[in-house]
């Protein structure tokens, strides 16, 4: 495969507590990854992630707190079952469950995102790119479908 | 056979004694083979009151359409009263409000098959538990039940009324979970490229007349997903990315709360298999979390609760 898998990531704003980590994401994350920051898992809508695969994300990773150390509490608890759930249904439409993966990360950790990401990439890669469920026409100039 | 002059006598009953302001039930329509819901506000128009297994629609779909406090009596099946139970979950209803005449359901008949059968101009002449007389023109067809059931009928394991006030007519057989089980694991066989081809095919046809939505109990979102103009979630015309995703988000948001009555399916014009979809979240929800919708009126479905009780599903650094 040459080209990079595109891969979207969704951030809790809360999860990566060590500065560095949270600079790196911010700044210096590779051009094919997408990331969409939000204030907490718990907002993350299900039409978030159908939006990122209808866009034709390759993979898709979801990181948050552990359950207790959610900043507001539960929200990550309220959060899990749903996205879970949600990509298990998308499995059975054709869109492999090992393109979305969560991790939870503790606020001890340090340098794990890096980590976590290249060894998705490297698993994305080995799966191959997917057209399955990449439907979504781009918006030309103006407005209108092509 | 249901027992239609005691279904009546209860809902006159009902008007009479002022216990409920309005029946919820069938009257026959313009075309034979498709009995309509109705509204029934006095004794008179009762007469009018038709119940065969012709009837299509989930009637808790009508739960929601009428002011809340409205009292209420329901000719409720197997799958009604499911509905109804899952609507007080969410507060949609007070159970105070409603009086439930059950009644024991032997599955709803398919009338595309009956039109298959018999052909265009049939009349449902009379019908039991095994056979069904369709009459077309002159000639009269013997048919057995079993073949004319609806897909979601012929899986169906809650035919008789669960939390009914009254039940009228003796109790139904009900059917194991094999056909439900079969179903569900063969979708699960299928590999990665045939699921998504299914899925390709099924939803190419759809035309968002959203027909599926109207008929669905648990549709009662006063504004749906796909009507929002900002931020606009899914493409809003027939288009590929469009009714892909109508598709997968009406049937998750029913993830916990469908009853698997099959009235989307029976609803749309383009005869699209959406059951197996909400089959398979119901399938998850029995198995991970041992939740069955609309078995009674207290308990949350699992997305609607929040615990740690299953706290494995976060482990440090990993996936899931």
């Amino acid at each position: 495969m040459s080209a990079k898998p595109k891969i979207v990531l969704f951030q809790c704003q809360w999860c990566l507590f060590a500065p560095a980590d949270q600079e790196w994401v911010d700044q210096r994350l590779p051009q094919h990854i997408h990331l969409t920051k939000t204030p907490c898992t718990g907002r993350i809508n299900p039409l978030f992630l159908l939006n990122a695969v209808q866009g034709g994300a390759d993979g898709i990773m979801i990181c948050g707190c552990l359950p207790e150390q959610c900043h507001f509490k539960t929200g990550n608890i309220a959060a899990r079952r749903q996205l879970e759930e949600f990509g298990d249904f998308l499995d059975s439409l054709g869109y492999d469950q090992k393109r979305i993966r969560f991790v939870w990360l503790d606020l001890q950790d340090r340098g794990v995102i890096q980590r976590e990401l290249a060894a998705f990439e490297a698993e994305l890669e080995a799966i191959g790119p997917t057209t399955h469920l990449a439907t979504r026409v781009e918006s030309v100039q103006g407005g209108a479908h092509a | 056979m249901p027992d239609l002059a005691g279904i009546k006598a209860e809902a006159k009953r009902l008007l009479r004694e002022g216990i409920v302001e309005v029946v919820l039930a069938f009257k026959a329509s313009d075309s034979p083979l498709h009995p309509q819901p109705a509204f029934f506000r006095s004794e008179d128009e009762i007469d009018q009151l038709i119940y065969n297994g012709l009837c299509a629609n989930n009637l808790a779909r009508y739960l929601t359409r009428l002011p809340k406090q409205t009292k209420l009596a329901v000719v409720a099946r197997g799958c009604e009263t499911r509905s109804v139970n899952a609507l007080i979950v969410e507060a949609q209803k007070k159970r105070e409000d409603l009086f439930l005449i059950g009644v024991p359901c032997e599955g709803i008949i398919d009338w595309r098959k009956i039109i298959g059968h018999a052909g265009e101009n049939s009349q449902l002449e009379a019908e039991n538990e095994d056979q069904v007389r369709v009459r077309a023109g002159d000639s009269i067809f013997s048919l057995a039940r079993a073949d004319l059931l609806h897909e979601s009928c012929r899986r169906c394991v809650h035919r008789n009324p669960i939390s009914a006030d009254i039940v009228i007519g003796e109790p139904v057989q009900e059917q194991g979970p094999e056909n439900q089980e079969d179903f569900v694991n063969g979708f699960r066989a299928k590999t990665l490229e045939e699921r998504y081809r299914y899925f390709q095919q099924e939803a190419e046809r759809c035309i968002r007349c959203y027909a599926c939505r109207e008929a669905c109990p648990m549709c009662y979102c006063a504004e749906c997903f796909v009507d929002h103009i900002a931020p606009r979630w899914t493409e809003s015309g027939a288009t590929p990315a469009g009714t892909q995703g109508w598709h997968i988000v009406r049937a998750f948001h029913q993830a916990g709360r469908c009853t698997s009555c099959g009235a989307c399916e029976r609803a749309c014009p383009m005869d699209i298999k959406m059951t197996w979809m909400t089959e398979k979240l119901n399938r998850d929800m029995r198995e991970k979390y041992n939740f069955e919708c609309g078995m009674d009126a207290q308990t949350k479905p699992p997305f609607a609760t929040v615990t740690l009780d299953d706290k494995q599903r976060f482990t440090a650094g990993g996936s899931h």
